[in-house]
């Protein structure tokens, strides 16, 4: 009879180790009920923990941090601009009687995550304008303001900028994205710690316009390229102009110098002549007058030419008498 | 024992063949038990890997590649993780094959993805991927319900954010790299606080354009931009072509009136001093020298002429005989 006592009791050895020792796997938590009824703190640590036997129950909850995903809406922004907004949350159980008491299971947080995130998404983008949500920060701000800077010192240091870079008017944010999500958490946060969870953030994953929305933007955007390049264009012609301009003057300039100058050279040049014929000329002017005559005599009257001469003339003398 | 019956006799049967094969069942029992000990005791981790053991469902330790030994019939679990490999999420467009030469791509376009909202208001459709590498294979494995979701998740709505600080025009041009920059330190910042054991190597921009419908408007500022500098430039040439030409020009009228000054100068220099030479000479008899150099002018001029007649003052009606046209010569009578 022996024989059979010790399988046997082996057997229900195994039996009952296995109704007492249970194991929570590592990214879960455990709470143990009795009779449905939650006893003692919840269980964070994996390993092998123990129970009473039959009595107590084990159920499992997760540990991890879980992701949420919203359901894109459609929230018209406080400047009346319709956008779809896609949010994700991360959120984890911190205190797993509650959750299991409110809401059970996964499947069931999910649903009032829903609702929760859902309705504080829409209070707080329909209380914001549209930049809130899609910037961060006033950076752009700066930049251009620092952008016309640097444009304006070149333009200071004679440097030909054509600038292409027209933007709207561009309002200052008060919040920004970030700040948008801290408030949505925040104000989340209130309902869902009743419910044993702990939301870690909210991200505004997508922003769009909607559709019909959309298309004016692109509209926009068209016309708003469409002045830009028409800038560019007219900018090319005015600096066209300008070397136009500067050819012109530079041209008028060069020749008048020129002429100037040759004038001028001219001018002393011959003031100089006149002044050496004077000097020399007046040592005595009747002979210089007749010794000039003769010599244009000789350069001027050509060969071919018909002469009469009267037998009267000073040359002729002898040949009339002696 | 007789009270039992006949099947006493069978039970007696069947325990008398068991104990005849008792040694062999025993033997093979003993062969499948070591078998499966040995099986499960030991695990492979591959170069690119590492392995989480976890014991009783409690993480024990990460081990490096190689073999390694474990507790077994699966109180020793391993979970391997490809901790080297570099893993990669696609925002805006998918490559579906990488085994052919060339990476093809997915034909759908993922708008959603990658249409975004620039600070100015503005759409930009941006298209980039994300490089990681898991870092720490235990938090990755256990911190979040799906490590995947969230790189995704955060890697949008960063790049949005990071988009959404800037013009569009910073974007689609200066801004790249600067893009990929914060949107890499801002993303692992986040996932840090998750504490998800995930390190980003890389946040690269791929394709960033204009929404397709406004493409072509985009393109015009680019050839208003050529056509700009194209006028630009041809104004330069002509400018180029011009103004030297004048210079030279204006080189050359100064030169010539130089020429023209020298010459002048010379002449008078020259004609003076000839005068002089011939005066000194004159002055020592002036009335002869002059007759001298009068007759000698003379001399050279009649020689030179085709023509010369004598006429006698005392004889009239000479002149018909030139007849009417050779006139002309004579200045005072050509105009009678």
């Amino acid at each position: 009879m022996i024989k059979y006592i010790i399988p046997a009791s082996l057997g229900l050895i195994l039996i009952l180790l296995r109704a007492i020792l249970f194991v929570i796997p590592e990214g879960r938590q455990a709470i143990i009920t009795e009779f449905g009824r939650p006893v003692g703190e919840p269980i964070t640590e994996a390993g092998l923990h123990a129970k009473m036997p039959f009595i107590q129950e084990v159920r499992f909850v997760d540990k991890r941090i879980l992701s949420w995903d919203g359901f894109p809406n459609q929230i018209p922004t406080k400047d009346k601009k319709y956008i779809m907004v896609d949010t994700t949350a991360r959120w984890r159980v911190v205190d797993a009687l509650k959750f299991i008491q409110t809401v059970r299971n996964e499947v069931g947080a999910k649903a009032r995550l829903d609702t929760i995130i859902d309705s504080t998404t829409r209070d707080i983008i329909s209380n914001h304008n549209l930049v809130e949500a899609v910037r961060n920060s006033n950076q752009i701000l700066e930049r251009i303001r620092e952008y016309e800077q640097e444009i304006e010192e070149r333009k200071e240091q004679g440097e030909n900028i054509l600038e292409d870079e027209v933007t709207g008017e561009i309002e200052e944010i008060a919040s920004g994205r970030e700040k948008l999500s801290e408030m949505i958490v925040a104000q989340a946060l209130e309902e869902l710690s009743k419910l044993g969870i702990a939301l870690i953030d909210v991200q505004l994953r997508r922003i769009s316009y909607e559709e019909s929305v959309e298309q004016k933007v692109y509209e926009r955007m068209i016309s708003e390229r469409q002045r830009i390049a028409q800038k560019i264009r007219s900018i090319g012609q005015g600096e066209m102009r300008i070397i136009e301009g500067r050819m012109a003057r530079d041209l008028e300039r060069i020749r008048s110098e020129a002429y100037r100058k040759a004038q001028e050279i001219r001018g002393v040049a011959d003031a100089r002549a006149t002044a050496i014929y004077a000097g020399s000329i007046r040592r005595d002017p009747q002979f210089y007058d007749f010794l000039r005559s003769m010599e244009a005599y000789d350069e001027s009257l050509k060969g071919k030419t018909r002469f009469l001469l009267s037998s009267d003339s000073e040359f002729l003398k002898y040949l009339r008498s002696l | 024992m007789s009270q039992y019956g006949p099947f006493q006799n069978d039970w007696d049967k069947f325990r008398r063949e068991i104990r005849k094969y008792s040694k062999l069942i025993t033997l093979a029992l003993g062969a499948i038990f070591t078998v499966i000990t040995l099986a499960t005791s030991f695990y492979t981790v591959a170069p690119e890997e590492e392995a989480v053991v976890i014991r009783l469902g409690r993480y024990l330790e990460t081990t490096p590649p190689g073999l390694h030994f474990k507790l077994p019939f699966g109180i020793d679990r391993e979970i391997k993780v490809k901790t080297k490999q570099i893993l990669q999420a696609e925002f805006g467009f998918r490559s579906q094959d990488f085994s052919s030469r060339r990476t093809r791509y997915s034909q759908e376009d993922f708008d959603d993805e990658s249409l975004m909202l620039t600070g100015d208001l503005n759409v930009a459709d941006v298209e980039w991927v994300v490089q990681y590498q898991v870092a720490d294979p235990f938090k990755f494995l256990f911190q979040t319900s799906s490590p995947e979701t969230n790189i995704r998740d955060v890697s949008e709505s960063i790049m949005r954010r990071v988009v959404g600080d800037r013009s569009v025009t910073e974007v689609l041009t200066t801004g790249r790299v600067e893009i990929s920059q914060d949107a890499r330190d801002l993303m692992q910042e986040v996932l840090d606080r998750y504490d998800l054991g995930v390190r980003i190597v890389t946040v690269k921009l791929q394709d960033v354009n204009p929404p397709d419908k406004v493409k072509p408007s985009f393109n015009e500022v680019n050839a208003a931009k050529q056509e700009q500098e194209q006028v630009i430039n041809q104004a330069e040439e002509r400018y180029n072509k011009v103004i030297p030409e004048a210079r030279g020009n204006a080189q050359k009228m100064i030169s010539e009136a130089e020429g023209h000054a020298t010459r002048v100068v010379n002449r008078a220099l020259g004609d003076a001093e000839k005068f002089n030479e011939i005066y000194n000479e004159y002055r020592k008899a002036p009335n002869l020298t002059r007759r001298r150099i009068y007759l000698e002018t003379m001399e050279k001029l009649f020689n030179r002429f085709e023509d010369v007649t004598i006429v006698d003052p005392n004889v009239k009606g000479l002149l018909p005989v030139f007849g009417g046209q050779r006139l002309s010569p004579i200045p005072g009578e050509a105009q009678q």
